[in-house]
């Protein structure tokens, strides 16, 4: 299987940086989010996770560093822990890691609804 | 009426006041170009900064998908039209948007603006959270841009409709955020 590498930009959309690594199971998600088409963009990311899960069937860990993502990116994000969840339910190793600034009260709040809407522990590391 | 005695209030309290002032469709291009100005302009204060930023990007996305009147780029695709404001205060700053909808969209948006008015903080969190669960792109439905703008703001949402004929209303809605 192969690695899922995205550069991200920020220009008039704001792509983030994704590195999803097929030998590792260490995948992250790094910069801003705010696309164009925000289910062309994640749909892949989606479907790289649910191959691993199938194929690889490995340990995994999503490390997110978004230090910013509209609504519209935080429902493919919440797609993928909803995979997360139910691979560890299916007794997968799975590890989430969310880096956030510490300033940024706003964003601890969504981590904690994404806990509470998944049920998946979500490390919280603030920076 | 309350709304009338507020826009008075911001009147006299208003601080060198205009930030941004646009009308007209909202594309891609202007969504950037907005977003830079206000990452430029409140630079020294980041913590609202961030927040003013994530507010814009909602309503904006909200005119673009939502407005009853569109216009079309040279690429063909379609962008909503509206008008936008970004003023500064003592204390608070203030964006203001305003765009047409169709009437028979009155009643679902006045109900959106409503039920996030009522809820307290926690509430509004859960249903932030029963939205997401549900398909997007339904107007006044599934979207929860709106509910993200009022999280964020932490400041209940002014708003006012204006029937201008049988089938159109200007939507009018004002949202307010704290500078500490």
């Amino acid at each position: 299987m192969e690695n899922l590498e995205i550069e991200g930009s920020h220009k008039n959309f704001f792509i983030p940086t994704v590195s999803f690594n097929a030998r590792t199971g260490i995948c992250q998600i790094s910069g801003e989010s705010f696309l164009e088409d925000t289910v062309e963009f994640y749909l892949p990311l989606i479907d790289w996770v649910d191959e691993y899960i199938n194929t690889v069937k490995g340990p995994i860990a999503l490390i997110i560093k978004l230090s910013y993502f509209n609504t519209s990116s935080s429902r493919s994000l919440l797609d993928i822990l909803n995979l997360l969840r139910d691979y560890e339910e299916a007794g997968g190793e799975v590890v989430v890691n969310w880096h956030f600034d510490e300033n940024d009260i706003d964003m601890e709040e969504d981590i904690d609804d994404y806990i509470i809407d998944t049920g998946l522990e979500i490390n919280k590391i603030p920076l | 009426m309350e709304f009338a005695e507020n826009a008075l209030q911001m009147y006299t309290d208003v601080v060198d006041s205009t930030i941004i002032t646009y009308n007209g469709p909202f594309d891609a291009q202007v969504l950037s170009i907005i977003a830079e100005n206000i990452e430029y302009s409140l630079s020294n204060n980041p913590r609202v900064s961030k927040k003013i930023f994530k507010i814009f990007i909602e309503l904006a996305q909200n005119i673009s998908y939502y407005s009853a009147e569109k216009q079309v780029n040279e690429e063909g695709n379609y962008f909503g039209v509206g008008i936008l404001m970004l003023r500064e205060f003592k204390d608070h700053y203030s964006f203001s948007t305003g765009n047409i909808i169709e009437s028979k969209q009155v009643l679902p948006v006045l109900q959106k603006c409503e039920t996030i008015n009522i809820l307290d903080r926690e509430k509004l969190r859960q249903y932030k959270r029963k939205l997401r669960n549900m398909p997007s792109g339904v107007p006044g439905g599934g979207n929860i841009g709106l509910v993200q703008v009022a999280l964020t703001a932490d400041h209940p949402l002014e708003y006012d409709v204006i029937n201008l004929d049988s089938e159109k209303s200007f939507y009018i809605l004002n949202v307010r955020v704290n500078k500490s």
